[in-house]
């Protein structure tokens, strides 16, 4: 298809695959260049065997303790209890993070569909709803592009710090990523049970809800798990400005030079990803 | 279908329910909102539509979105290194005899876990504890956790890829390395290709917020900006990210509707 169209055009055979593959590895190259003369400037060499040393004196000593003076906090009792509730409010900020993006997310999803606003499921199309289209689909790419890092830097100017900001950064830009990718959801369904419902005579609403709804909703689920996933490991970094849960007692260890504080952190992470991975394969399977 | 139905219902209040106790882990006060905060978020989102656009701040946003782009093909070029051998080996395919497979695949698989698991802003702050401050430490921070994405992904594509046409291949008795070659990998490329375009476009994000680390790029820009209150020229610099990644967006779904047909 793509060759046909090239030659009707009497123009050379530059497939989009092939401008693709180049781009990217012209990219690649440029990119290396620029971060390993990038480097070489800044005096320190990256690439050297003090930088070896210096990285396995950081693991050995400072992050896991050996030959270090006390006991390193991983291996106290008393510290895994003082970080319990820590991780607990962790775990709360991400469900309220998952909870606002898939509320705003299910609310306006359809309104970001083509095929609703103006495609084949829109009989009479109208200006207004291409306008809302527009509006929908400006706003899930805005709320996506900006990382939820720097939306907890603005959030912040507004909430004491906790756990709310961290969540509301996190689900803006999550609602922006649900919403797409459940209007994709929309966009991309099989029409057939939808004309079937048309022809039996079902009006627009019904179509949407007994057509559009019901195929798409468990799919909409399983992103939701998964996106679940990603901001159980988000929390961390949003916890570093918004001050809530793990993240920024995370931020204060790396501060003090409290590394084997930071080792223990780590390890409540690595435990609350899995806990998450397992309950949201769990969660899918109840969904499907 | 009376018990996918309670499946489906109990999902429901499983997940209100955790929605409700989220909510009510929130300590809620009168101090939770600061006083005069309403207002700066008002000035924020006012100057969304008077960005700063003298050729000074434009020629400092082309410049730190190169930056940003850098690292994150730089690091995509790293994660591409460690997740496509590694997603090879984890998906299995590659061994026949079920004790050596199962121990291979496990244990790729926890590696891969691990990289992931951690997020690559905190990777990034720990190579910077450890080796100082180098734009190769926001390459290995990216293409570690990235890599683990990929090679998990890459394995479960590898190993959805349909039977049949493998089986056609293996009756016609090619190895176990040609079966990979020939059939498996060809038929899972083209999603392979749309995904990791996909996290092109997150690696762009993650690179830019690199800066909160020391590192230049869009993100620092972003950080300085605010830290200036300077809210009009921070936009400018946010712009610059969205467009960033609308271009890949759109870069990748016309590619993506060339592979897949």
């Amino acid at each position: 298809m793509n060759q046909s169209r090239a030659t009707q055009f009497g123009l050379p055979r530059l497939s989009v695959v092939g401008v693709t593959i180049a781009g990217l590895l012209a990219l690649a190259v440029a990119s290396w260049v620029f971060v390993l003369a990038a480097g070489s400037q800044q005096g320190a060499d990256f690439f050297s065997l003090d930088t070896l040393r210096r990285g396995w004196h950081f693991v050995a000593q400072d992050l896991l303790g050996i030959d270090a003076a006390g006991t390193p906090a991983f291996a106290r009792w008393s510290a895994w209890k003082d970080t319990a509730p820590l991780a607990y409010r962790t775990v709360a900020m991400s469900v309220l993070a998952i909870g606002i993006a898939g509320l705003v997310a299910v609310a306006t999803f359809m309104f970001g569909a083509r095929n609703v606003m103006m495609g084949e499921l829109a009989p009479y199309g109208s200006k207004a709803g291409t306008l809302v289209f527009v509006v929908v689909r400006g706003f899930f790419t805005f709320t996506r592009a900006i990382p939820e890092l720097i939306w907890a830097m603005i959030i912040i100017f507004m909430f004491a710090p906790g756990i709310l900001p961290g969540a509301l950064a996190l689900g803006i830009h999550n609602a922006g990523v649900l919403g797409k990718l459940s209007s994709e959801i929309v966009e991309g369904l099989d029409r057939r049970p939808l004309q079937a419902l048309r022809s039996a005579g079902a009006g627009r609403m019904q179509v949407l809800a007994y057509g559009v709804l019901p195929q798409a909703l468990p799919r909409f689920l399983t992103y939701l798990f998964y996106r679940w996933e990603i901001i159980i490991r988000a929390t961390i970094v949003v916890g570093f400005v918004a001050a809530g849960g793990l993240g920024f007692e995370f931020g204060l260890a790396m501060a003090h030079l409290k590394y084997t504080t930071v080792t223990l952190l780590l390890i409540w992470y690595l435990l609350l990803v899995v806990a998450v991975d397992v309950a949201a394969a769990l969660f899918r399977r109840l969904a499907k | 279908m009376a018990g996918l139905f309670e499946g489906r219902r109990l999902l429901t209040l499983a997940l209100l329910g955790a929605f409700a106790w989220s909510l009510a882990s929130v300590s809620w006060s009168d101090r939770l909102v600061h006083p005069g905060g309403l207002n700066a978020v008002g000035e924020i989102f006012g100057d969304l539509v008077h960005p700063e656009l003298s050729f000074g701040i434009l020629s400092d946003a082309i410049g730190a979105a190169w930056e940003t782009v850098a690292y994150a093909v730089a690091g995509l070029t790293l994660a591409l290194l460690i997740g496509l051998p590694l997603g090879a080996v984890a998906s299995g395919v590659l061994a026949r005899r079920s004790a050596s497979r199962l121990a291979l695949v496990s244990s790729t698989r926890f590696v891969l876990a691990f990289f992931r698991s951690i997020h690559e802003l905190v990777w990034a702050w720990l190579f910077i504890a450890a080796a100082g401050l180098s734009p190769m430490a926001a390459v290995l921070a990216l293409g570690i956790p990235y890599g683990g994405i990929l090679g998990r992904i890459y394995a479960d594509l590898l190993n959805d890829v349909p039977e049949a046409p493998l089986r056609a291949l293996r009756n016609s008795g090619a190895s176990e390395w040609r079966v990979f070659w020939h059939g498996r990998l060809p038929m899972a490329l083209p999603d392979m290709l749309s995904y990791s375009f996909y996290r092109l476009e997150c690696g762009i994000r993650s690179a830019a917020i690199m800066s909160f680390i020391g590192l230049g790029g869009l993100g620092r820009e972003i950080q300085l900006s605010l830290d200036d209150l300077a809210y009009g020229r921070m936009w400018t610099f946010v712009f610059f990210l969205a467009a960033l990644v609308v271009l890949v967006d759109v870069w990748s779904s016309v590619v993506r509707k060339r592979v897949e047909v």
